[in-house]
């Protein structure tokens, strides 16, 4: 790996090997159902919104 | 860093983004909205850099000043602070799929800074912190109105 000494043997910030988030573009990307999606969520967090308790 | 400075850090969080094979289409969009960033104040970049995994799923690491012409990029190359380590590396390319290139940013928040001291002096302590998937948005709408279909 090409990079620069200073990185080498130093203690890491990233403390454990990372896990794939949900790919979020299949969830709001442009389309039939998926523009439905989008307008759905972008309700959800409007200005205003009461959770229902 | 001082101690004042330190107070006054930002939170810093990381993205990677991985972009597979034959996939990316890099027009300088993404320079640009980083850098629009940069200059409102908004972050503070930190780190970058460049992992690539190949089909047998070994990986390698490049500097962001290894890719060869920066563009714009070239006055924020100068100011990164190396926070990645080697061993890092690893443990972010693990979400990687082979034959993927993906970016890593790391960034400081500069937007929360203020209000991070001040919760500070205020004696308040992180305790959590997190982001919501907008998978899980969806579900919670989902399950809302599952919920008011059945009361009706």
């Amino acid at each position: 790996m090409p990079l620069r000494p200073a990185r080498r043997g130093r203690v890491g910030v990233i403390r454990a090997p990372i896990a794939k988030t949900a790919v979020v573009a299949k969830a709001v990307t442009p389309g039939a159902a998926p523009v439905a999606r989008t307008a759905v969520v972008a309700a959800a967090v409007k200005p205003g919104r009461r959770r229902r308790i | 860093m001082t101690e004042q400075s330190l107070d006054e850090l930002g939170p810093v969080d990381y993205v990677v983004v991985e972009f597979p094979a034959g996939a990316s289409n890099f027009t300088g969009e993404m320079a640009s909205e980083l850098l629009a960033l940069v200059d409102s104040g908004t972050i503070r970049v930190i780190d970058i850099l460049i992992l690539t995994k190949d089909e047998n799923g070994a990986v390698e690491a490049m500097e962001l000043s290894d890719v060869g012409e920066l563009g714009e990029l070239e006055a924020l190359e100068a100011q990164l602070a190396e926070l990645l380590a080697e061993e890092d590396v690893e443990h972010l390319a693990a979400a990687m799929e082979p034959g993927s290139t993906a970016g890593v940013l790391i960034w400081e928040n500069l937007w929360a800074a203020p209000f991070a001291s001040a919760a500070r002096r205020s004696g308040g302590q992180l305790i959590a912190n997190g982001r919501i998937p907008i998978q899980a948005i969806i579900a919670s709408i989902d399950a809302d109105d599952a919920l008011t279909t059945e009361g009706e």
